[in-house]
């Protein structure tokens, strides 16, 4: 049973980011869930302090704020600051990210937030302890995931043709009267959400993974959108099972597992449409 | 105070090799990164640094050893593996670089937690230190760790002192460079190749986010300051070389502080501030240029008009009103002009409304000079039609300069005394006012 929840989990994390990461691969900013898993980490420490809890809520919150103002400040450095737009990426995220370890360091001692654990996890949700997939044999844990995914699948499919084509053709969008840019703050908040959602229980590795490579294996598939999301799910289901295997017999993490399972989908992918032509 | 004296004299060996580790690595990584950002692939170094782990991890298990020289050709053999992939995916599909550098990062890095629990499970006690390529510990630095440094800088120095014209033609001009015969994939290499130098030494003192940070961040603070290369690579090494020895000492004066994440907070307030009050390019100046700029434009449109009334005849005495005959103005911006230029003494203050002063009248009217000039000019030499002239001479008037002035006279067969204000128009001059 234990295995059954672990593939689950897997699949909805990786429908769900990888939905997203279908808009990101479009819109050439799948980096940002990389930047993004790094960028929370203050935010998951303020929360935690403010709080003193290790309770859910507040750090998803605290995450999710912080996502949205990560993508504010990468708009507002690259528009108003004239910062290249790659770079301000880089700075705003791995600066976040500094100033988040700092704060763990900081309040190492009189919090319970342990730098060694925050790091290992690569991100903040030891402290949660919900790291790997231990918690899934507890049912909460998996419904509250599978609730939020269930939002985050809702939101997506109920803003589809806004993100579409905001993504396409912006100046068009732009020039029919679509609010461009509160549609990219949506899909960054979006992104946020699914990203902090998701790596509480996979950790941030194989979020960034099915952020971008379900969806690019999909996106070498086929030209057709509309085949895409059956794609990347199948893509997501076949990373999981073959990823939980691959655990399995290497006794190593199931999320790294995953993700490199992922990667042997997507040159598979790579090989065919090469030799497609 | 005692503090900062210990460090600046290095008196303590240990902080003395840590302070030279990350001082050199500040420096080194803050002139490579910047070839990376003139070419827009900031976050190459991102997924290097990433890809750098399973690396590590297969040399210690080959190996069996933790020497750092072992790891560290690891790291850079994995770390050009991963550049060598992004490439691919790029040239080979319809995957665009963005994706193919979180593709290969985030798979890289997963098959190195995947290597890395395998060796906990197995290795148990023995692989601590490892993590120390993940996250960094720049108090761990060696005499032998400064060493590999100094080498590394001289190394990357040499080699961009050596490569330095073909390193500018590639990343300023690749088709120029490739049609006087350089090689722009090897120079490429190169620049892969300082970059994974720098990254693979760095690792293990910062850690990855802050290894690719160093690398994003001195080059985007220098580019605020100056557009060419030379004292670009100079300035971003130095915000880079300042930042680690600040940072050094941040974690010398508190020892829990750790010194990757400080360096970087250092180098991104450099960042922010250069970003803000960079002269020429920085938000502050620009802002403060641009209001210079509706200022004088508001000022001209206003002497502009009250000339033109005083041409027609409407008198000298000029008000709001007959202004807005004109030219349309707000009050609060009227009033704001009229002070500034009574202030500079281009108009007087006559009791119900105000006068142009000889001065100002001038400019005024050298103002609606450049207006019929640019109109002349639009007609004669871009066959523009007349009720098009107008509105692109409006703007045009407030950027003639003199020289460009000059010559479009002389390209319209044009003496420098023409009065297009008479030959246009078709005014009779007021001789009393001008």
């Amino acid at each position: 049973m234990d295995a059954f929840w672990i593939i689950l989990t897997g699949f909805l994390v990786a429908s769900s980011t990888g939905m997203l990461g279908n808009l990101l691969l479009l819109r050439k900013m799948s980096m940002m869930g990389d930047a993004l898993s790094h960028a929370v980490l203050p935010g998951i420490v303020v929360a935690y302090l403010i709080s003193g809890s290790r309770a859910s809520l507040p750090l998803f919150l605290g995450a999710i704020i912080m996502g949205v103002l990560t993508t504010f400040l990468i708009q507002f450095f690259s528009s108003k600051g004239k910062m290249q737009s790659d770079a301000a990426m880089g700075t705003v995220f791995t600066f976040l990210f500094a100033v988040g370890v700092i704060m763990v360091t900081r309040f190492a001692g009189e919090a319970d937030i342990d730098a060694d654990c925050v790091l290992h996890g690569e991100l903040a949700f030891v402290p949660l302890q919900v790291s790997g997939f231990m918690g899934l044999g507890v049912p909460s844990p998996v419904w509250t995931l599978l609730v939020l995914l269930a939002i985050i699948q809702l939101i997506f499919w109920a803003g589809y043709k806004g993100w579409l084509i905001t993504s396409f053709n912006a100046e068009y969008a732009q020039s029919i009267g679509v609010k461009t840019m509160i549609w990219h703050y949506s899909l960054m908040a979006a992104t946020s959400v699914a990203t902090v959602v998701s790596f509480e229980s996979v950790g941030a590795i194989l979020v960034i993974a099915f952020l971008v490579v379900p969806a690019a294996t999909a996106y070498l598939l086929t030209d057709e959108l509309r085949f895409m999301p059956v794609l990347i799910m199948v893509q997501g289901a076949l990373s999981a099972v073959g990823g939980y295997m691959i655990s399995e017999a290497l006794e190593a993490s199931i999320s790294g597992s995953m993700s490199v399972m992922s990667f042997f989908l997507f040159i598979a992918a790579f090989l065919w449409s090469k030799k497609k032509g | 105070m005692e503090i900062l004296y210990k460090y600046l004299t290095l008196d303590d060996p240990n902080v003395r090799y840590v302070a030279l580790s990350i001082v050199l690595l500040g420096g080194v990584s803050g002139a490579v990164g910047c070839f990376n950002f003139l070419q827009k692939k900031t976050l190459v170094g991102e997924t290097v640094a990433h890809s750098m782990l399973p690396g590590v991890l297969v040399a210690f298990l080959l190996s069996g050893v933790k020497n750092p020289y072992v790891l560290i050709t690891g790291a850079a053999i994995s770390g050009w593996l991963s550049i060598l992939l992004v490439d691919a995916i790029t040239n080979h599909s319809k995957i665009k670089n963005d994706s193919a550098l979180a593709i290969v990062l985030s798979s890289f890095f997963g098959f190195g937690i995947v290597l890395l629990t395998m060796i906990q499970s197995r290795y148990l006690g023995n692989q601590s230190g490892l993590d120390h390529y993940i996250f960094g510990n720049a108090a761990a630095m060696s005499p032998e760790d400064s060493t590999a440094f100094a080498w590394v800088s001289i190394l990357v120095v040499i080699l961009v002192i050596a490569y330095y014209f073909n390193l500018k033609a590639v990343i300023f001009n690749p088709d120029y460079a490739q049609s006087i015969g350089i090689n722009n994939k090897k120079v490429k290499g190169l620049i892969s190749f300082i970059t994974i130098l720098s990254i693979s030494v760095g690792i293990k003192a910062v850690g990855i986010v802050m290894m690719s940070a160093l690398l994003i961040i001195p080059p985007t603070a220098a580019r605020f300051w100056t557009s060419r290369l030379v004292p670009m690579l100079i300035l971003s090494g130095f915000f880079g070389a300042f930042s680690g020895w600040i940072g050094a000492f941040v974690s010398y004066a508190k020892t829990s502080m750790p010194t990757g994440p400080w360096t970087i907070v250092v180098v991104s307030c450099i960042a922010f501030a250069s970003m803000l009050f960079a002269p020429k390019k920085g938000v502050v100046y620009q802002r403060w240029s641009k209001l210079l700029l509706k200022r004088r434009i508001n000022e001209e449109n206003l002497l502009k008009a009250a000339v033109q009334n005083e041409v027609r005849g409407k008198g000298k005495l000029f008000t709001r009103e007959s202004i807005m005959t004109r030219q349309f103005f707000e009050f609060k911006r009227w009033k704001r002009t009229i002070k500034r230029l009574v202030r500079s003494k281009l108009i007087h203050k006559v009791n119900t409304g105000y006068t142009l002063s000889t001065k100002g009248r001038s400019y005024g009217a050298e103002i609606d000079r450049r207006h019929k000039i640019w109109e002349v000019y639009l007609q004669r030499r871009m066959q523009m039609s007349l009720h098009l002239v107008h509105d692109e001479a409006e703007t045009m008037e407030h950027f003639l300069t003199p020289e460009i002035e000059n010559e479009i006279l002389s390209e319209l067969g044009l003496c420098s005394r023409f009065n297009p204000i008479l030959e246009i128009h078709e005014l009779v001059p007021d001789t009393e006012l001008l």
